[in-house]
């Protein structure tokens, strides 16, 4: 069961709640929220925020990818998935991703969400653009997915 | 034809739109649209060696939100976007 979807910060925000209702089940005795959140240093930079983009509808299909590679190389069967991320403008200590997992045991849901952050960080169309005290912004340098598909 | 380039990521920094417009030849392969795309930056960013690595090691996408190939033909109008090296979490 997953739940996908990229979220504009100029729309709506990520909600916990909404991620806890998601994963919540008696079947389930291990829950894991990872959430990432904008940090205030990077690269001896002080950081005010981070404007996110994304091509939705890869990264989406990224996500559901992800989750179905889960199923083979993680062997978890019985387990809820609830990922966001933003796009848009993201302040100082705010939330830009939530993974939430719920599955039968505890060793297969901290497995699950490391699993899934690492893939999602070298596979999903996301790009930051970090904003400085000093008032200027930089993209930051990310990871080629040229040569996964060509 | 018309082919309109989708900006992602840095290559945002390519235009103050969100797009790039191209008139490219029937059935040219992405490895050939790349090298317009340089041509554009040597032309219009006065050779711009971070703005050509930006395309260098970039990715391309289909209107059908498909990866494709350097080999892949364009064989009609449509929307491609280009996918910089990526970084999100």
């Amino acid at each position: 069961m997953l739940h996908a979807k990229v979220i504009d910060s100029q729309v709506e925000k990520i909600i916990i709640k909404n991620a806890e209702e998601f994963i919540s089940s008696s079947k389930f005795g291990a829950s894991i929220f990872f959430i990432g959140t904008v940090r205030d240093i990077n690269e001896n930079k002080k950081v005010t925020g981070i404007t996110y983009d994304s091509h939705d509808a890869l990264v989406i299909k990224s996500f559901e990818e992800i989750y179905d590679e889960a199923d083979k190389k993680l062997n978890i069967k019985d387990k809820a998935v609830f990922i966001e991320h933003v796009k848009g403008y993201v302040g100082l200590g705010e939330i830009s991703i939530i993974i939430a997992v719920g599955c039968q045991h505890r060793d297969q849901a901290y497995a699950l969400s490391r699993y899934l952050i690492e893939e999602i960080k070298k596979r999903s169309p996301i790009w930051k653009k970090e904003h400085y005290l000093n008032e200027q912004s930089k993209w930051l340098e990310g990871i080629s997915i040229l040569n996964e598909k060509n | 034809m018309k082919i309109k380039l989708k900006l992602f990521g840095q290559s945002r920094d390519f235009s103050k739109q969100d797009y790039l417009e191209f008139n490219i030849n029937n059935h040219m392969s992405i490895a050939e649209f790349r090298n317009l795309i340089l041509e554009f930056i040597d032309k219009n960013f006065k050779n711009n060696e971070n703005y050509k690595k930006i395309v260098k090691s970039a990715a391309f996408c289909s209107e059908k939100n498909t990866l494709i190939t350097n080999n892949y033909k364009i064989t009609k109008e449509q929307t491609i976007g280009i996918i910089p090296p990526i970084g999100g979490g």
